[in-house]
């Protein structure tokens, strides 16, 4: 098992009733904020990432959200680039792990190859390479994409960035969405095979690509674990098993916000606030049409979503949630080391996952709190996760070379039918 | 009213345009709204006089959403709708619309100056003023639709025309599909409803008719000026208490302007 620790960066200073008022994305007035609190909540985020890889988790994950007050994080490569360095200049062999760049948002794909391969380079081969299709509002609001080509620019400047990455000689690219006459990358990545993950959050298509190209496959939980895993981790294996594909608990990654304090008690009088802030300022202040804009979810998905919307758990509750609420959900993990342990053993062996990205700092978690959930965790609950899939047969395919991985080539794409 | 529907295989046979059909007389070609075709009074009421065909924009036919894909540029589905004109045996016609629909005729007209003899365009998109944004209705609260898209939300026309069927599997597809349609139309006018319109509107030689709501709060009643500056020999006909869907919220007054225009 490999266990990551994950972070957001939100504004940690907005008024309690912020989300009665406000959207936590696109339109949110920057006159909330102030520059000690930017200043105080950027530092604090990568010194809890960076503290992370000092205790001893096995990577650094972060997301890409633009003009966003619950993860101000336009490019999550350039601190991750920051921390690459960090890492390499201390000796600490983590994986650096952007979740990553949005291939349905960007409108420079090769920017985002010639960026990971920068990463890669600084970190010493150290790169996992996140790719989402990005959320609706960042690729169609942010960026202005029609929201009907987020998916077939995602598709398309995936392969570009692979192909930059692998083939050796120039080539000209004519896409739908980009063309260049010369692509030729410099620097190429370390890595002959750098790992890829894409995030899912339950489209079988997604599921299948990932399966079929030999990609690993991300879940966030923040709709809550409890409600929404027992649908999507077996209709990924049942996929998986339909194509053939052996169920390699490495190729599962799975994201998880946790609290771990000496008892349950103390773990709840810490993190239950910070909780509330962290969903009901963030996830619960998203508008739903900020993330269903037409034509960003295709009509047979979105069919299915109006009919079945359980996929998303509580998400559309989420700005009211109280602790309750989202611990019963399972949206969030607090508790003594034995209870987080023992809730995370039994939760990742059901599922079959492999790779655990820990949610550690979260809301307005005050940093001396963060570094002690960090340590805490990563001293009294890593430790006993690690083995989880020891003797199980399967090599973690997914993980760079340096870091004990055995990363393979990905399947080539067929030719693939739009959409 | 007979409807009647044909599709029309175009673009190489990559696509197929369904087209709806009403009324006899005259061809008049009519671009529907983001939405969708609806088969409306004041449709009907063209068809009167009229024979009325009414191309579904690709992607939003029930059964084929994925045709959006076939078309790539606005400039290729002005093509598109060239192709299926003649397809239809039509040489020159009245073009119609609304909305976005009202843009595609512009488009239309422009690229083939003949194709029209005159233009009825009710609150056309395709302009932008820096002080009269258009509402990106796409990305608004679902409640707050009713209040931006009609000058009284509240009112029985209103009610009637955002009224969803009741049993729930043809409501999710009724939805879906409204959403579908909005974002194969945001292929052509997202994120700003302007893709060089204003360079191309000399071209259009038809007289045209320019309605539009005074209280439209999707695109504000500003661009009828705009739009009557363009076009040369053009009339404008402002109508009170009145949204953005004129011919839904003030079907008789909309449709007496039209009348009198085509006369």
């Amino acid at each position: 098992m490999r266990i990551t620790a994950f972070a957001q960066a939100p504004y940690r200073f907005m008024p309690d009733d912020f989300e009665q008022h406000h959207n936590s994305v696109c339109d949110t007035p920057y006159s909330l904020a102030n520059r000690d609190g930017v200043y105080a909540s950027i530092k604090d985020f990568m010194d809890e990432l960076l503290h992370a890889a000092r205790a001893g988790l096995d990577g650094i994950t972060l997301t890409e959200h633009g003009q966003s007050s619950y993860d101000m994080m336009p490019n999550p490569d350039l601190v991750a680039s920051a921390l690459a360095y960090a890492t390499e200049l201390e000796g600490l062999d983590v994986a650096i792990y952007p979740m990553g760049r949005s291939l349905g948002k960007t409108r420079e794909p090769i920017r985002v190859a010639e960026e990971y391969a920068m990463l890669d380079v600084i970190s010493g081969g150290r790169l996992v390479a996140g790719i989402p299709v990005g959320l609706g509002y960042d690729a169609a609001i942010n960026n202005g994409v029609p929201p009907i080509q987020i998916r077939t620019r995602f598709d398309e400047n995936l392969e570009l960035v692979l192909r930059a990455w692998r083939d050796q000689e120039p080539f000209a690219f004519n896409g739908r969405h980009s063309q260049y006459p010369m692509v030729n990358l410099w620097p190429r990545p370390l890595q002959d095979n750098v790992p890829v993950f894409i995030t899912g959050i339950g489209n079988p298509r997604t599921m299948q690509l990932t399966l079929e190209r030999g990609f690993g496959f991300n879940y966030f939980s923040f709709g809550g674990a409890n409600l929404t895993a027992r649908r999507i981790f077996p209709r990924y294996w049942e996929i998986a098993d339909s194509l053939g594909v052996p169920r390699n608990p490495f190729r599962v990654g799975f994201l998880q916000t946790i609290g771990v304090a000496a008892t349950d008690a103390e773990a709840e009088r810490i993190y239950a606030g910070p909780a509330e802030y962290a969903f009901r300022k963030g996830l619960g202040s998203i508008p739903s049409e900020k993330l269903l804009i037409p034509g960003g979810l295709d009509i047979r998905g979105l069919q299915a979503l109006l009919s079945d919307p359980a996929d998303f758990g509580m998400t559309a509750q989420m700005k009211n949630a109280t602790f309750k609420e989202l611990s019963d959900a399972g949206a969030v993990i607090v508790g003594s080391p034995a209870t987080v342990r023992d809730r995370l053993t039994e939760f990742c062996k059901e599922h079959g996952i492999g790779n655990l990205h820990a949610m550690l700092s979260f809301g307005n978690l005050s940093r001396q709190d963060a570094f002690a959930n960090i340590e805490m965790f990563a001293s009294e609950v890593a430790p006993a996760l690690r083995g989880l899939w020891d003797g199980s047969g399967f090599a973690h395919h997914w993980w760079p070379e340096r870091l004990g991985g055995q990363p393979q080539a990905h399947t080539p794409a067929a030719e693939r039918v739009t959409p | 009213m007979n409807v009647t529907e044909q599709t029309l295989e175009v673009w190489g046979g990559r696509l197929s345009v369904r087209v709806k059909t009403a009324g006899s007389g005259p061809p008049l070609l009519y671009f529907h709204q983001s939405a969708g075709l609806a088969i409306d009074p004041f449709v009907s009421h063209l068809a009167e006089k009229y024979t009325v065909y009414a191309p579904e924009l690709p992607g939003t036919s029930a059964g084929d959403p994925y045709a959006i894909h076939a078309v790539d540029e606005l400039s290729d589905l002005v093509l598109v709708y060239e192709e299926v004109a003649r397809k239809l045996d039509i040489s020159s016609a009245v073009l119609a619309g609304q909305s976005f629909g009202g843009m595609l005729a512009c488009e239309l007209a422009a690229a083939y100056p003949s194709l029209a003899t005159k233009l009825v365009l009710l609150a056309p998109l395709g302009l932008w003023r820096e002080d009269l944004p258009v509402t990106s209705w796409m990305t608004e609260a679902p409640e707050k639709l009713p209040g931006l898209f009609f000058h009284d939300p509240a009112g029985p026309i209103a009610q009637a025309a955002l009224k969803l069927p009741e049993e729930p599997a043809q409501m999710v597809a009724a939805i879906a599909q409204r959403v579908w349609n909005n974002g194969c139309a945001g292929k052509f006018i997202w994120p700003i409803p302007d893709r060089g319109l204003r360079g191309r509107l000399h071209r259009i030689t038809a007289p045209a008719l320019v309605v539009w709501g005074k209280d439209d709060r999707i695109a504000p009643a500003g661009y009828a000026g705009e739009f009557s500056t363009l076009l040369s020999g053009s009339k404008v006909a402002l109508v009170d208490e009145c949204g953005h869907l004129p011919q839904v919220e003030k079907y008789k007054e909309t449709a007496a302007a039209v009348d009198e225009f085509l006369a």
